[in-house]
């Protein structure tokens, strides 16, 4: 494979954004680097570019207006992952509700930067989504059930929200994505690899059934996600693309 | 000295509270004022009916024996009830036995009687009653017939509705004594009340500036100590997250620095101290901003669902953290804020006891509760509350490699307040933390 992944570096920092090029280099990556948004502008405009380091706090246009923007804009398409200087979730949803794909909390190591990246730049070679879901819509719905994407709750027709855990949230999303179409296990071990998925490999079938009992899959009947034997998994409900203001 | 004594043991017999001591005070004055105006009152009737009387007797004896004199002894007797007077009477009979006067008074009457009638005849005075008070004059009329002038001193006889004015009035000034104490002391009890429920993080009017001019000035007092303490809380906040913010940049450099440096032992340990480094800044900021939290909107969250999730993400990264046993319950609430406790509560577990158990219960008063529970060390009970209080942290029996910040169930039990619950941590039987976050009635 000849292809070399394009990452640009946005930071207002020179040392950090010189330090983390070089590391991203040494690790066989291509690096543009970028101290802010005319910067930015101009590297996307001139050369290819796979992914997009955006630190959050900077100067003038910070990163998250920069990212709203990238998303209206042509390069909508580029993933973006974010460089928060705060752990709070209010954030988090900011950043992915502002159209990133991930974030890493500074002060952060380059390896877990690193591992960022190369999952976030897997995800969206592997399997490019039949529905643009991330930008169409904070609600999907489906069934009995809406989906809120920013807050990973599942709502019901009350308005009552259960909550998800970040695996079962994922696993989900890649069956919204992706509905009416069988998936190996492979295929959603890969998908659903999250932040910490370096560290513990839970097995498919089990977040499955426990998506299966979060969703009320009856054991018999599964109206939502069913098997497929030899295969792996199909979500068979159709999915609707809910507005803001539903 | 010794005069302090008796004088506070004398105001600890008054009542407690300033209205009811104000209340004793002015009605004691008032009906006393009353009680004295009522005697000086009587007195002067007294005096003035008294003098009336003798007066009247004055004239009248003279006339009346000059007339029963005259009178043949048949036709007095008819003429007997038109002499008669309120105090005093004719009867024709002699005097009843008795004893002889007492009073000054009925020896002042006789004196006047015996000159009222010129001297003319032998007055046999004497006392047949004490009570009430009442003496007969006993003389001869010239034909031998024995007259007796029965006097009977009293005042007018009061009017019946008298006592019924008198409640009345007491009444009067009981309510009214009652109404001002009332008007003076409600707005400062409205006062007291603003002041002790007063928010340390909020700006600006807490409590109301109305209401007398004394009060209105105490409550603008207040209410600028209050600006002063909220200014205070909220600057201390900023300079806290402002240092914990602009850390940031310069330690991510040193660890990036660190990184790109050849491996050795000593840049391991740098390595670590630039990760609790990280760690603090990071509480820091947290901490800054859970005094005021964003909360984005409550939803009604389904509680069971929700802590499955959050133990949920704890299993997937290998983390031995349960679900107990518990309700199923639901509750109107902002579920990032709710996350971030209980997460708080469950890395505390982790640090000190290694495992946790997250319990949905409701407390014997039906309040929704979520346990923590852990089989660790547990905390003495006299530091439950300390450990509480930011950057707070038992060294002795928890060693720094255990992690924490000792912020986090600081940040913990600010939040727990923003959302309207509390924080309360115990021991448990058998050993290990039980941390209770109290999140109130759910329906």
């Amino acid at each position: 494979m000849s292809h070399t992944d394009h990452v640009l570096v946005v930071d207002d920092d020179r040392d950090i954004r010189q330090m983390v090029g070089d590391y991203l280099r040494r690790n066989g990556l291509r690096v543009s680097l970028a101290a802010d948004g005319r910067e930015m502008r101009a590297a996307l405009d001139t050369s290819d570019v796979d992914l997009i380091v955006l630190d959050v706090m900077m100067p003038g246009e910070d990163g998250l207006a920069l990212c709203r923007n990238l998303r209206a804009g042509k390069h909508r398409n580029v993933p973006v992952v974010m460089l928060t200087a705060r752990d709070d979730e209010t954030d988090r949803i900011i950043g992915l509700e502002m159209g990133a794909d991930d974030y890493v909390v500074k002060p952060f190591s380059s390896r877990e930067l690193l591992a960022r990246i190369n999952a976030v730049i897997r995800r969206a070679r592997m399997l490019p989504p039949n529905l643009q879901v991330s930008e169409a819509a904070r609600l999907i719905g489906f069934g009995q059930w809406r989906l809120d994407t920013t807050s990973r709750h599942l709502l019901d027709e009350a308005g009552t929200a259960y909550p998800l855990s970040g695996a079962e949230f994922r696993l989900l999303r890649v069956f919204v994505d992706h509905p009416q179409r069988v998936l190996s296990r492979d295929q959603l071990l890969n998908l659903t690899q999250g932040r910490d998925a370096e560290l513990f490999d839970r097995s498919i079938d089990l977040l499955v059934s426990r998506l299966r009992q979060r969703l009320g899959d009856a054991a018999k009947e599964q109206a939502y996600i069913k098997t497929v034997r030899s295969e792996g998994y199909v979500f068979c409900q159709p999915v609707v693309l809910i507005g803001e203001d539903a | 000295m010794n005069a302090a004594a008796p004088a506070s043991r004398a105001f600890r017999l008054l009542p407690r509270t300033l209205g009811a001591r104000l209340v004793l005070i002015l009605l004691a004055g008032l009906l006393l004022a009353h009680a004295l105006s009522f005697g000086l009152l009587f007195y002067e009737r007294a005096v003035a009916t008294r003098s009336m009387m003798l007066t009247n007797l004055e004239q009248d004896a003279s006339v009346s024996v000059a007339l029963l004199e005259r009178l043949s002894p048949a036709e007095r007797a008819e003429w007997l009830p038109r002499m008669e007077r309120r105090t005093y009477r004719y009867l024709l009979r002699p005097a009843q036995p008795g004893t002889p006067l007492s009073s000054k008074r009925a020896e002042q009457v006789t004196e006047l009687i015996d000159a009222s009638l010129g001297h003319r005849y032998e007055l046999r005075p004497r006392a047949v009653s004490t009570s009430p008070e009442r003496y007969e004059v006993e003389l001869t009329l010239a034909d031998g017939q024995p007259l007796t002038i029965e006097v009977t001193p009293s005042l007018m006889p009061i009017a019946r509705w008298l006592p019924w004015v008198l409640a009345a009035q007491i009444l009067l000034l009981a309510a009214c004594a009652w109404l001002a104490v009332r008007l003076a002391t409600r707005p400062l009890e409205r006062l007291a009340d603003a002041a002790a429920s007063i928010d340390p993080a909020k700006t600006g009017v807490v409590v109301s500036q109305d209401g007398p001019l004394e009060v209105a000035k105490a409550a603008k007092a207040l209410n600028a100590l209050q600006s002063r303490i909220a200014a205070h809380v909220a600057e201390r906040m900023q300079i806290l997250a402002a240092i914990s913010h602009d850390l940031q940049t310069p330690i991510t450099r040193l660890q990036l620095r660190l990184e790109a440096m050849d491996e050795s032992p000593i840049q391991e340990r740098l390595l670590n101290d630039v990760s609790q480094l990280g760690q603090l800044v990071r509480e820091g900021i947290n901490y800054a901003r859970s005094a005021n939290v964003a909360k984005g909107p409550a939803v009604r969250l389904d509680l069971g669902a929700f802590l499955d999730s959050v133990v949920g993400d704890y299993q997937d990264t290998g983390k031995p953290v349960q679900r107990g046993e518990g309700i199923e319950a639901s509750l109107q609430t902002h579920p990032q804020v709710l996350r971030r406790i209980v997460q708080n509560l469950i890395d505390n577990a982790l640090a000190y006891a290694g495992s946790a158990e997250a319990v949905l219960r409701k407390d014997p008063q039906g309040q929704l509760c979520i346990d923590v529970l852990d089989r660790g060390p547990g905390i003495p009970e006299d530091s439950l509350d300390a450990v509480l209080q930011p950057f707070h942290r038992l060294e002795q029996s928890r060693c720094r490699d255990s992690g924490g910040t000792g912020l986090g169930l600081a940040i913990a039990q600010q939040l727990a307040q923003a959302l309207g619950g509390r924080l309360q941590l115990a021991n448990r039987e058998g050993g290990g933390l039980r941390a209770t976050l109290v999140l109130g009635n759910g329906e």
